[in-house]
C-alpha cells in the first residue's frame, strides 16, 4: 500500500508581495505532474456522502426507463417462450397475423427446443393485449420429447440426452487425492457434508428488452435495459440492415441487471427484426414470467465436501466434489477452499446439465456458492473438535486484513458475550440466538475504455459527459462529484450527461469493474481541465498556472490572494469555453478487496422460524468515491444474500417440465418485514488512494453466515438452502 | 386478458339480474368487487368471462353495523383495510382484525373485499399456472398429490389437496360467523362452517357452497361471550406479504386460571377453514398451562395426512397453536 501512497504534491518557490516588500517564499502546489486522488482528509466530495444526483426524478417516477418509452407509431412486442423443456414446435403464423392488431409475426425458425423458455416466436401488435392475443393466436402446438428438468433426472439411468457432450460435462480436477486421504486420516477431527444451493434468479425490477426507434431509413436508436451501452449498436447493425455508427445506444436509466444483461441478447435481437419488417418502432420487454424463464440465473451447485482440522485449529484436508447447475450453461464455481488455506487439497467441479436456461453471470458468479459450503463445512469442523468459530477462521486465513475486520464484526455483532463459540446451543434453550461468521474477496480493478469530456462553459456552467450506465450503483453521481471537488464546486456546479453511445467510451458494468475504469478517467479529465483553465487564465491574470487554484466557488491566486468567483473566472475563458478529454490513469485504480460478515438470528424451535436480528459487514475498498452510494452497495449485497438464505429458489416441476413459481409471489424475495438491522462499516484502515469495485464482494457471505447462525442457535444445520420452515424443523428432528 | 363486458347495476337486484345462473356457472359472467383474484386470473386466462358484473357501485354493502344484541354485521364490499382499523373490532374481535391485517399489502387490503377475500380461487401452483391443467381446472389430477406439495393440505385433503387461502375465513369460523347470500330466489343464511365445501363432499370445480347466481352480501358476527378473548396467528414464509403456511384463529373464554370454553380454526392447512373440535374438547374447563396446551395441539392435528414434502405443517400447527394459548394467558 505504502507505494500508493506517495502525494504528487510539489514546493514551488514564488514571489510574494508582502507589506509592501517582495519575499521569495516556498508554497506547496497542486499535483501538477497529473492527477492524484490526494489525502483523503483534503476530499470535498469523494469519500463523503454524496446523495444520488437522480435520486429526486427516479423516486417520484420521472426518470424515463426503457420500460416507460412510447414513441409514436409505436409497436408492442411480446415473445412466445417454449412451454416445454424439449421437443419441436408447429405455429399457426396466419392466425396469429389476423389477429387484430397484429402488425408484424416472426418465426425463429427453431427446429429443436432444447430448454424450458427458448424463444421461438414473437409477435408485434398497436397493443400489448393485442400482442399478447396474437401469440395465443399461434396456437403453439409442442410436441414434448423426454426432458430432464432438474439435476436428479439429468443424472438418472437413461436420462435423455440434454447436450450432445452428454449431461454430465467436463471435469476439471487439482489437488491430490492421496495427500488429503492420509491428511484426513491424521486430523483430530473431521467432518463430511453434502451442500447444495438452489438456482437464483437476478430478479431486477426491470426486466430485459429493449424500445427500438426505427422508422425506415438509415438512423436508429435503441433504449435499452442494459449493463453496457457499447455493447449493443454493434449486434443491432445486422437485424436492422445498418452500420453500428448509424445506431444510438440510450441507457439513461435502467432498472438492475446483477450481471445478466450484457448485449443486445436474444429478445434484442427479436425487436430489432420486428421493427426491421414493420418499419415502426417496437417496445419489447420481457414479461415477469418469461424473464423467469428466459433471461439468465445464478446457476444452482451441490457439493460434497470432506475436511480435516488438526486441534490447533490448522485446516489440513479438504475433499469437494462440486456439482455446477447450471442448465444448458456451464454454471460457475469458485474455488475451493475459497479464501481458506487449507494444506492439502483435491477438488473436482463438472457441470450437470439441464433442459433448463443457461446461468448467466450473477453478482460474484460463482463466490457466493463457494462461500456457502466452505463456511458451514469450517463451522462443522469447529463444533467436530470443540473449537472457537472465529478463531479458526482468523486461523486460516493468510490476509492478515480478514482477522483484523472479523475481530471488528465479531464486536459489533455481541460474539465475545455469546455463549455458543465452541459448541452449538441446544433447541430446549428459552430463547434460540445464534451467531455465524464469512468472508468474501473480489478483484474490482479497471482498465482502460474510458473516455471522459469535461466542458467548461463561459457561463460557468460544468458537464461531465461519458456513455456508460448507471445500474443504480450511483455512477452518474460520481461522474459529476470529482469534477465538481476539482472544480472546488458543490453538486449544483456539474452536471453529469451519462447513458448514450453517443458520448465518449465506457466499459461494461460487470464484474464491479466500473468504478475503477470509470473514476480514474473522471479524475483525469477533470484534471486536465483545471490545468488547461489554469494555463488560459494564468497570464490574464498576471501569475501562475501552478498558482491558480479553486476552492469553496471560486478561483484564488496564491500568489496575490485574489479571489475570483467561478463563474467571474469562466467568463474569461475563449469563446468556446474550455474542453478536456481524460482517459484512464493506472494509479488511481487498485484491484483486489476484503469483506467479514457475521449474522445474528432468532430461531423459534417450535414453528421452525427464522428471524434474522442484525447482519454487520467490514468491507474495504480502497478510497470511497462515494461514502452513502457505497453503503448502499453493501447494504444491497447483504439483502439479496439474506433473501437468498431464507427464501429465493427457483422450483422445477419434474413430472410436467415447468417452472412451476415463475413469478414474484412464489419465486419469494425478501421484504421490509425480513430484514433485520443491517450495520455496513467502511474499512477506513485500508488507506489505499485508489478506486475499486465493491458490489460483488458484498453478496458473497451473508447467506452462509446466516445459515451458520441458524446451527449456531439451536443445531439445526441445514444444508441445502433456503431457510424456511420445512427445512429448519426436519434439521430440528421435528419432521 | 381476454376481452369481456363490464357491467356497472347500481342496485344489487340489477345486478342479479345480470347472473344468469348458467353463465355463471359456466364461468361466462363473473363477479367483481375488489377485483384482486379476479383480474389476476383474467391476466392469466384462467379465467375468461364474456361478462363482468362489477358490484362496487352498489351502496350499502361496505358498512359495519352493531346488531342488536350484540352481534356485528358486516357489508361483503367493505375493505380489509376498514376491517383492520376498526378500533371497536380490534378490541372486541382482534382476531378477525388481525386477519385482516395480515393479508398481503397495504396497497392490496386498501382494495381487497370481505366478500372477495371469502370467495377468492386457489393459490395453488398448479392451479395458477396455465399449463398445467390440473384437477380444479377441469383435469383428471391434483398434480399436488404426487408432486410439489409443500403448501398443500394435511387435513381434509383429496381428491384435491388445495388449502383455501382465505385469512379471514378461519376467523369468522372462530366467531361461528354466518354469510348471507342473495339470489332472485330471496336470500338465505349458512353458517360459515358449512359455507366452505371439501373436494370429497362436492364439485371440485368449486370451494364454496355459493350457488351460480347467488351474491354473498354480508356476514353475520353473533354476540360472543362477555370473557370472550381472540387472538389470530398466522405464519407465513415471507413475513411481508404471503399466504399461510398455517395460521391458527382462537376464541376463548377464561377466568384467567382455566379455559372455560375455546373455538380453533386452523388456516393454510385443509381446502377449508377448519375447525379443529377435538382442540376445543381439550381446552374445555383446562388449566391455563403449557401441558393444557400442548395437548390441545395434539388433538388439533390428530388424523393430519401428510403429504410427501408438507409434513413440516404438523409440528409448525402445533407450535403456532401453543404460542396462540400463550398469548391468551400472556
Amino acid at each position: 500500500m505504502s507505494t500508493q501512497d506517495k502525494p504528487k504534491k510539489k514546493k514551488v518557490k514564488v514571489t510574494r508581495n508582502e507589506n509592501g516588500h517582495p519575499v521569495e517564499v516556498e508554497i506547496e502546489v497542486d499535483d501538477v505532474d497529473g492527477p492524484s486522488w490526494g489525502p483523503r482528509a483534503g476530499h470535498t466530495l469523494v469519500n463523503h456522502d454524496v446523495p444520488r444526483v437522480d435520486g429526486p426524478v427516479k423516486v417520484s417516477g420521472r426518470a424515463p426507463y426503457p420500460h416507460d418509452i412510447r414513441l409514436p407509431g409505436m409497436l408492442h412486442a411480446r415473445v412466445l417462450c417454449a412451454r416445454i423443456p424439449a421437443g419441436s414446435v408447429r405455429l399457426d403464423l396466419e392466425s396469429a397475423r389476423k389477429t387484430p392488431g397484429v402488425e408484424v409475426v416472426l418465426d425463429l425458425e427453431v427446429k429443436e427446443i432444447r430448454w424450458l423458455g427458448q424463444p421461438v416466436a414473437a409477435v408485434a401488435a398497436t397493443t400489448p393485449e393485442k400482442a399478447a392475443d396474437g401469440l395465443r393466436a399461434l396456437a403453439a402446438q409442442f410436441q414434448a420429447a423426454g426432458f430432464a428438468v432438474t439435476p436428479e433426472q439429468a443424472l438418472a439411468p437413461n436420462a435423455p440426452q440434454v447436450t450432445r457432450r452428454g449431461n454430465k460435462g467436463k471435469e476439471s480436477e487439482n489437488g491430490d487425492a492421496e495427500a488429503v486421504k492420509a491428511a484426513l486420516a491424521a486430523a483430530a477431527g473431521t467432518a463430511r457434508a453434502e451442500y447444495s444451493l438452489p438456482v437464483q434468479h437476478h430478479a431486477s425490477l426491470e426486466t430485459h428488452g429493449v424500445v427500438v426507434d426505427y422508422s425506415g431509413g438509415d438512423e436508429a436508436r435503441i433504449y435499452a435495459s442494459t449493463q453496457s451501452t457499447f455493447g449493443i449498436s454493434e449486434d443491432a447493425a445486422e437485424p436492422l440492415g445498418l452500420k453500428a455508427s448509424q445506431i444510438e445506444t440510450i441507457s439513461e436509466y435502467m432498472g438492475g441487471g446483477f450481471g445478466a444483461k450484457f448485449g443486445l441478447g436474444i429478445e434484442g435481437l427479436i425487436a430489432c427484426r420486428l421493427a426491421k419488417l414493420a418499419k415502426r418502432p417496437v417496445h419489447l420487454l420481457l414479461t415477469r414470467k418469461d424473464e423467469f424463464l428466459a433471461a439468465g440465473n445464478r446457476s444452482g451447485s451441490r457439493v460434497v465436501m470432506e475436511g480435516g482440522i488438526a486441534a490447533d485449529g490448522k485446516l489440513t484436508a479438504l475433499r469437494a466434489e462440486i456439482e455446477r447447475h447450471g442448465g444448458i450453461g456451464g454454471g460457475s464455481h469458485a474455488r475451493q477452499p475459497y479464501v481458506y488455506s487449507v494444506e492439502k487439497v483435491h477438488t473436482k467441479s463438472y457441470p450437470v446439465h439441464t433442459n433448463t436456461d443457461g446461468s448467466r453471470a450473477m453478482r460474484a458468479p460463482g463466490h457466493p456458492q463457494a462461500s456457502f459450503a466452505i463456511e458451514s463445512l469450517i463451522d462443522e469442523l469447529c463444533y467436530a473438535a470443540n473449537l472457537d468459530l472465529l478463531e479458526v477462521r482468523k486461523k486460516n486465513l493468510a490476509n492478515p486484513t480478514y482477522a483484523r475486520q472479523l475481530e471488528r464484526v465479531a464486536r459489533e455483532i455481541g460474539w465475545y458475550e455469546h455463549p455458543h463459540r465452541t459448541q452449538p446451543g441446544r433447541m430446549d434453550q428459552r430463547e434460540c440466538i445464534g451467531i455465524g461468521f464469512g468472508v468474501s474477496t473480489w478483484g474490482g480493478g479497471g482498465g482502460e475504455s474510458c473516455e471522459v469530456d469535461v466542458r467548461i462553459e463561459r457561463d460557468g456552467s460544468v458537464t461531465s459527459s461519458v456513455g456508460t450506465q448507471d445500474l443504480g450503483t450511483g455512477t452518474r453521481t460520481y461522474v459529476a462529484s470529482i469534477v465538481a471537488e476539482e472544480f472546488g464546486l458543490g453538486m449544483d456546479g456539474v452536471t453529469a450527461r451519462i447513458g448514450s453511445s453517443r458520448l465518449g467510451n465506457a466499459n461494461a458494468s460487470g464484474g464491479s469493474t466500473t468504478v475503477a475504469s470509470l473514476a480514474p478517467a473522471v479524475k483525469n479529465a477533470a484534471w486536465k481541465a483545471r490545468m488547461k483553465f489554469a494555463e488560459h487564465l494564468a497570464p490574464l491574470l498576471g501569475t501562475q498556472k501552478e498558482l491558480l487554484r479553486f476552492e469553496k466557488g471560486e478561483l484564488v491566486d496564491q500568489q496575490s490572494g485574489k479571489r475570483i468567483p467561478f463563474a467571474k473566472a469562466c467568463a474569461m475563458l475563449p469563446n468556446e469555453g474550455l474542453q478536456a478529454r481524460g482517459t484512464w490513469v493506472a494509479d488511481l485504480a487498485g484491484n483486489g478487496i476484503q469483506g467479514a460478515q457475521a449474522a445474528k438470528v432468532r430461531v423459534d424451535p417450535l414453528t421452525g422460524r427464522v428471524e434474522v436480528l442484525k447482519m454487520v459487514c467490514v468491507q474495504n475498498c480502497g478510497l470511497p468515491i462515494n461514502r452513502l452510494t457505497l453503503r448502499s452497495q453493501i447494504f444491497g449485497g447483504m439483502v439479496q444474500a439474506l433473501s437468498y438464505a431464507l427464501l429465493e429458489e427457483r422450483i422445477m416441476e419434474p413430472s410436467l417440465g415447468l417452472q412451476i413459481n415463475p413469478n414474484f409471489e412464489d419465486y419469494k424475495l425478501a421484504g421490509s418485514l425480513e430484514i433485520g438491522e443491517i450495520v455496513a462499516i467502511i474499512d477506513d484502515e485500508d488507506t489505499r488512494e485508489q478506486a475499486i469495485g465493491v458490489s460483488e464482494a458484498t453478496i458473497v457471505p451473508g447467506h452462509s453466515a446466516i445459515a451458520n447462525a441458524v446451527a449456531n442457535a439451536c443445531g439445526a444445520r441445514v444444508r441445502h438452502l433456503p431457510l424456511t420452515p420445512d427445512k429448519v424443523l426436519a434439521a430440528l428432528g421435528k419432521v | 386478458m381476454k376481452a369481456f363486458r363490464l357491467h356497472n347495476p347500481r342496485t344489487i337486484e340489477e345486478a342479479l339480474q345480470l347472473l344468469e345462473p348458467e353463465r355463471v356457472s359456466s364461468l361466462k359472467t363473473a363477479v367483481l368487487a375488489g377485483g384482486m383474484d379476479l383480474v389476476t386470473e383474467l391476466k392469466e386466462y384462467l379465467a375468461q368471462p364474456d361478462d363482468i358484473v362489477n358490484l362496487k357501485g352498489i351502496e350499502g354493502l361496505s358498512g359495519i353495523e352493531a346488531e342488536p344484541g350484540g352481534g356485528v354485521r358486516i357489508g361483503a364490499l367493505c375493505t380489509l383495510a376498514r376491517l383492520e382499523e376498526h378500533p371497536v373490532l380490534q378490541r372486541t374481535h382482534a382476531v378477525l382484525t388481525q386477519a385482516a391485517a395480515s393479508v398481503a399489502s397495504v396497497q392490496i387490503r386498501s382494495q381487497a373485499t370481505l366478500g372477495g377475500n371469502l370467495n377468492q380461487r386457489p393459490r395453488c401452483w398448479y392451479y395458477r399456472n396455465e399449463e398445467s391443467v390440473c384437477l380444479k381446472k377441469g383435469g383428471t389430477e391434483c398434480f399436488s398429490y404426487g408432486g410439489l406439495n409443500k403448501y398443500n393440505a394435511i387435513l381434509g385433503g383429496g381428491p384435491s389437496y388445495i388449502v383455501h387461502p382465505s385469512d379471514l375465513a378461519p376467523a369468522l369460523l372462530a366467531l361461528d360467523a354466518s354469510v348471507e347470500l342473495v339470489s332472485r330466489k330471496g336470500m338465505r343464511t349458512v353458517k360459515i362452517e358449512k359455507y366452505f365445501t371439501l373436494p370429497s363432499e362436492g364439485d371440485v370445480l368449486r370451494e364454496t357452497a355459493l350457488e351460480p347466481g347467488e351474491i354473498l352480501r354480508s356476514v353475520v358476527i353473533p354476540p360472543q361471550k362477555v370473557w370472550m378473548r381472540s387472538t389470530w396467528l398466522k405464519f407465513k414464509e415471507k413475513s411481508s406479504f404471503d399466504w399461510a403456511l398455517s395460521a391458527v384463529a382462537l376464541c376463548a373464554v377464561t377466568d384467567g386460571k382455566t379455559i372455560r370454553e375455546a373455538r380453533v380454526a386452523l388456516g393454510g392447512v385443509a381446502p377449508v377453514p377448519w375447525r379443529a373440535k377435538a382442540a376445543e374438547a381439550a381446552l374445555a374447563n383446562a388449566p391455563m398451562e403449557r401441558k393444557s396446551f400442548e395437548a390441545a395441539a395434539e388433538a388439533a392435528l390428530r388424523g393430519a395426512e401428510p403429504l410427501s414434502q408438507n409434513a413440516y405443517k404438523i409440528p409448525l400447527t402445533k407450535g403456532l397453536l401453543i404460542r396462540a394459548l400463550e398469548s391468551l394467558a400472556g
